[in-house]
């Protein structure tokens, strides 16, 4: 039998959109070190349930790191303390006996809280219905190989296109900024051959969303290549704002 | 929504860089000019004469700098005030993976802090009077004025005034130690390796400007307690 630890979990309650939230202390006795933290959570909400409770409300779907819809905040941490990790690869064997757990849901204007610690991040997918995508005519799959890709920007367009949309950029950056999100999605794209055609209009039309949306401005603080599940480097945000300028001086002297 | 409409949020941090990167310039050209005050007072007051000889052409240069600073300092406010309102709910917990720095965290009171000694530094120095009471060093040369130089000399001499220039230069560093590597960053100019580079290189350009700028009041009250003015 694997060993255990009791923790005190201070997770944050909020019934809907319109409730102020508060915390609420629980107890987590005898959580296995093997488990992950979202299954820390489950057995947490069974044994809530158990009690006739509310069980605790949180995102997830794959549980192998590579969907983007699991993520809170842990102790402070965006996916908590092990650095590119989401939260169901997070394991507990990571926290001590006798920890002390604050959980708290993704904060930004831009992703209001659903309910505990879901929240809604439809602005990552209207930045990219705004341009985040390549205009293709569907039919056969045309053979790979017929457009050719430089090895080292297919490497860089790769790097980007890791990005898993999990909002954890958004969460730990001091300004709530969603750069790394854009920069992630108009990089991947703009080093790619598919992605020329509409690289101008991308750029501009994705970081305009992204500003309606009410995400803050980047101040290169670079918290959120820290806490980028992914490792996505904050290189990609200097080629967004290289994208940008370069598209609205096109812009003005084209038309 | 939240957004000051004065171009998107890119445009905005690239004003700043621009407007940024011209104030980098006039500091470090301000302190190559501030060495000549090693080289006695001669130098000094004739580097000072020679700038006050530009005469239009200073003028141009200094509301170039105004203009500069009032874009500068104008969209970093905006931009402060909006990226405080985009957090919404605050966290319990603050954490940081290292991204951040004290230095990067405090731009906007550095920048502030400078912002106030500017007006301080502009009365004491570049607008007093250089042939009056306070460039007169007392038992050197004569009795008679000794222009910015005896200005420069008597001022470094008061410590109220040498702390507050020194935080003050403290606070310039701290702030280009993020400015330069940030200005990159938000023109477009660095990759990977590049960042790296640069991010040292701005930490060593705000520390050596801090350094260097506190020297000259160093400089002054050492020489005033060893050889003395000499003149």
């Amino acid at each position: 039998m694997s060993a255990t630890i009791d923790l005190t979990l201070k997770v944050w309650r909020q019934q809907d959109r319109s409730d102020a939230g508060h915390f609420e202390t629980i107890e987590a006795k005898d959580i296995s070190v093997d488990a992950s933290f979202l299954e820390m959570l489950d057995l947490v909400n069974e044994r809530l349930t158990l009690d006739g409770r509310e069980p605790i409300a949180f995102d997830h779907d794959c549980r192998e790191g590579i969907c983007g819809m699991c993520g809170a905040m842990v102790n402070g941490q965006a996916h908590g303390p092990e650095s590119k990790t989401t939260l169901c690869q997070l394991h507990m064997r990571h926290f001590s006996d006798g920890d002390t757990v604050v959980i708290e849901p993704w904060r930004s204007r831009a992703f209001p809280v659903l309910k505990d610690l879901v929240v809604d991040r439809s602005a990552f997918d209207r930045i990219i219905a705004a341009g985040g995508y390549v205009s293709v005519r569907t039919g056969q799959a045309p053979e790979a190989h017929s457009i050719p890709v430089p090895k080292n920007k297919a490497d860089l367009a790769f790097d980007a296109a890791q990005c898993i949309g999990c909002g954890a950029c958004v969460a730990a950056c001091p300004n709530a900024s969603a750069m790394l999100f854009v920069a992630a999605k108009v990089s991947h794209l703009s080093l790619l051959p598919q992605g020329q055609a509409e690289r101008r209009r991308r750029a501009r039309a994705m970081v305009a969303q992204m500003d309606r949306e009410g995400f803050g401005n980047c101040s290169n603080h670079y918290e959120c290549e820290a806490a980028c599940p992914k490792g996505i480097s904050v290189a990609h945000i200097a080629r967004l704002n290289r994208e940008h300028l370069f598209a609205s001086v096109m812009e003005k002297v084209t038309g | 929504m939240t957004a000051i409409p004065m171009g998107t949020s890119i445009v905005k941090k690239q004003i700043v860089a621009v407007s940024g990167l011209a104030l980098v310039g006039f500091i470090l050209a301000h302190l190559a000019g501030n060495f000549n005050i090693f080289l006695g007072p001669e130098w000094l007051n004739g580097y000072a004469k020679h700038l006050e000889e530009l005469g239009p052409v200073l003028w141009l240069m200094r509301i170039g700098l105004l203009a500069a600073a009032i874009v500068h300092i104008t969209f970093t406010v905006l931009v402060t005030i909006e990226n405080r309102r985009s957090r919404g709910v605050a966290y319990a917990v603050a954490g940081s993976r290292g991204g951040t720095t004290f230095a990067k965290k405090t731009m906007i009171l550095s920048g502030l802090m400078v912002l106030s000694f500017l007006f301080l530094h502009l009365s004491d120095f570049t607008f007093a009077d250089k042939h009056g009471s306070a460039s007169i060093v007392a038992g050197a040369n004569g009795g008679e004025s000794l222009g910015l130089y005896g200005i420069v000399w008597n001022a470094f001499l008061n410590p109220l005034r040498v702390v507050v220039y020194i935080f003050a230069v403290c606070c310039l560093g701290l702030h280009l130690s993020h400015a330069i590597q940030s200005c990159t960053q938000s023109l477009g100019l660095s990759d990977e390796p590049v960042l790296q580079r640069v991010t040292f290189a701005s930490r060593v350009i705000g520390a050596l400007a801090a350094l260097s700028y506190a020297s000259i009041p160093v400089y002054v009250i050492v020489r005033h307690f060893t050889v003395g003015i000499g003149v």
